[in-house]
């Protein structure tokens, strides 16, 4: 067994002052609440505010998945909730293509049109909760609008509502993809961030250090690609859409992964703070404290749970949940000991909420901001990712940001290394899991615990309801929206496209529609996959 | 048939998967064991993958699959057979719950490798098996 941090740097026996040599209590920490807020950003902690208690959800047909959004509320969900969309919407294609059809509401809820949100979200608060719906990018505008056009239809205050729904562009390097070419997705994105915020609409868009961190990536390496990522697209928002940086800051928010890691994940979350309010202040000259407080929301990591002995992942997730409670943090959505088999059962989900409450009801961890500052370990592994972070984040700039080190393909070999390293230190034991290459048992002593299984006609059924359903929508008014989006998209790539899109998508267009027509105006195919033809003529 | 002919391998994510660690991982230590990898990677139909299995004329295909319903894995099996193309091996690997198992099996499908499967039981179980294909061909 190794005797390393995650990012391969020597762990010593024990540690003392000469580690954090030169350590200066102001600058490098600073009070809670106090620049560089290493901290964190409440004086009182959670005692303030507790973090929002979320388990995410998203399976077969949007009914469905209201259904146990619903059943989280009563299991314990507070503060917010969180849906992941399917790999149709994801893309987006609709649920009646060719190939959504066989996928749609898997891994995800079919979020292809207004009626799927309306459906979603009926019975449940659009405000006194953060609204995260999470996405890839390209279906990240089609969410922003549903959440307008909610508001503005069912009466809802637009500015009483917050959460998140639109994502970064890169999340094609780490295996989260929409199949949009990047040049598409920058734009989307940049356009769908640029509407919430001269709006003044509090709806985030995710700039997420997760997917690097579960498809493989050291945890250095995550925090660094992380920064470059903050650093790309507030700068493009700042100069190319000429918003100010104090308005820009309060839309990126990080899901960081955290993992079993223990002192490392609290450590990564202590200097990402940091990170991110030095490159506030120092680059972007943020005037406003806010702005030097990036919001970081835990997702306890899916890629720790082992398919061997699941009752294990209990364990794991508990420690991840604790290190992401003391690392501090706004949301937690944390990962289920069925992840490696399915999506979560109502056992497993149960279960990972009711870690959360044990956490903060019973074990007296929440009362104390940042219990571990100081710490000679702490402090000096805090300073050792930030130092290594910095090294990957200069690198990536070398390459002139993160657009051009993805297109010179240097972020999608790192991962591959990462990934593959990643298998050989487990193979070889040099990284020990319990169950897997340890303890292991024959698979008849397994303890068998519930598995939620698909089935390929809930698909079909969520295909055949949007063919039917498509035929009673007022086609007049769906084409002139759609014929309008398509005239905007063909205008330069500075001209936003959320007004034309939100017509649309309130005259019942759907994801498949509004994408395909402006993928049609930009010159390429209206289907992505090119199996159906574009139902509209525009001449 | 001769046995020492290099052992071709398709991997392929199959439909909108895009969870594509686990098959870029398996590409790499079955080309480390000395097969030719041919690696298809995201949005591949059962057409597109079996066109290319005929075109180069693979072994096994491996299909790399990340929570679904599987009901494609099931098309490329129908696909397969109808092509006659019952020498060619199909394996499964990824979060593929347990229940789906013995289906993907009785569709035709000849192993399943869950999480964690070390790639020395993945290497092994394509040699072997490809061995003695190549002796009944």
């Amino acid at each position: 067994m190794k005797r390393e941090t995650d990012y391969g740097h020597p762990i010593k026996v024990v540690y003392k002052p000469d580690d954090i040599e030169g350590f200066d209590y102001e600058r490098d920490l600073g009070d809670p609440g106090v620049y560089p807020y290493t901290r964190g950003y409440h004086p009182n902690g959670y005692r303030s505010r507790l973090w929002t208690q979320r388990m995410t959800a998203g399976l077969g047909s949007s009914v469905e998945t209201n259904r146990v959004l619903k059943k989280y509320r009563e299991m314990g969900e507070r503060g917010g909730m969180c849906v992941i969309c399917d790999r149709t919407f994801a893309m987006p294609i609709d649920a009646d293509h060719p190939m959504g059809r066989k996928e749609a509401g898997v891994l995800g809820w079919p979020g292809g049109s207004l009626l799927e949100f309306e459906e979603l979200m009926d019975g449940i608060p659009m405000t006194g909760q953060s609204v995260t719906l999470l996405s890839t990018c390209a279906c990240g505008p089609l969410q922003l609008a549903y959440i307008v056009i909610y508001c503005q239809k069912y009466g809802v205050d637009l500015n009483e509502i917050h959460g998140a729904a639109t994502s970064y562009p890169f999340a094609n390097c780490f295996g989260q993809s929409d199949c949009q070419p990047l040049d598409l997705d920058r734009k989307l994105f940049l356009d769908a961030s640029e509407y919430a915020i001269r709006n003044g609409i509090r709806i985030r868009s995710a700039l997420l250090s997760q997917h690097c961190r579960e498809s493989g990536l050291n945890d250095a390496q995550a925090l660094g690609v992380e920064m470059a990522m903050l650093n790309e697209l507030c700068g493009l928002l700042v100069n190319e859409r000429g918003l100010d940086f104090d308005d820009v800051a309060s839309l990126p928010y990080e899901l960081v992964s955290i993992g079993i890691r223990f002192f490392e994940e609290i450590a990564k979350m202590r200097a990402l703070r940091r990170m991110w309010a030095k490159l506030a202040k120092e680059k972007f000259k943020a005037k406003k404290d806010r702005s030097c407080q990036l919001l970081i929301a835990v997702h306890t990591s899916g890629r720790t749970m082992t398919y061997q002995q699941p009752l294990n992942n209990i364990v794991r997730t508990t420690i991840e949940t604790l290190a992401g409670v003391i690392g501090g943090c706004t949301a937690i959505d944390n990962a289920t000991m069925d992840n490696a088999h399915a999506e979560p059962s109502e056992l497993a989900a149960r279960m990972s909420l009711n870690t959360q409450h044990i956490i903060s009801d019973e074990t007296g961890v929440a009362d104390v901001v940042d219990p571990l500052a100081g710490s000679y370990f702490i402090e000096s592994l805090t300073n050792k990712i930030e130092e290594e972070a910095y090294k990957i984040w200069d690198k990536i700039e070398d390459m002139g940001g993160m657009f051009a080190a993805v297109k010179k393909g240097y972020i999608q070999n790192m991962v591959e290394t990462a990934m593959r390293e990643r298998q050989r230190e487990v193979e070889s034991g040099d990284r020990v899991i319990i169950g897997v290459n340890k303890l292991v048992i024959p698979p008849e002593e397994e303890f068998e615990i519930p598995i939620k299984e698909v089935k390929a006609e809930d698909s079909e059924k969520i295909a055949r309801r949007m063919e039917e359903w498509k035929k009673t929508r007022n086609t007049v008014l769906i084409e002139e929206s759609l014929f309008q989006l398509y005239k905007d998209a063909q205008k330069e790539d500075r001209y936003n496209l959320m007004p034309s899109i939100i017509e649309a998508v309130k005259a019942y267009a759907t994801a498949g529609e509004v994408m395909g027509v402006i993928r049609k105006a930009r010159g390429l195919s209206y289907d992505p996959f090119n199996m159906i033809d574009c139902p509209f003529n525009f001449g | 048939m001769d046995e020492k002919k290099i052992i071709k391998v398709i991997v392929s994510m199959i439909g909108l998967d895009e969870h594509t660690v686990g098959g870029v991982v398996v590409s790499s230590f079955l080309r480390d064991a000395g097969m030719e990898v041919l690696y298809l990677g995201t949005y591949q139909t059962s057409e597109m993958i079996v066109h290319a299995a005929i075109q180069e004329d693979v072994d096994v295909i491996g299909i790399s699959s990340h929570g679904s319903n599987y009901s494609q894995v099931g098309d490329l099996m129908d696909l397969l057979k109808k092509k006659n193309m019952n020498d060619v091996i199909v394996i499964c690997g990824g979060t593929i719950p347990k229940q789906q198992i013995p289906k993907l099996k009785a569709k035709g499908v000849a192993e399943v490798f869950t999480p964690q499967s070390t790639s020395k039981s993945i290497v092994d179980y394509i040699v072997s098996n490809v061995k003695k294909e190549r002796m009944a061909g």
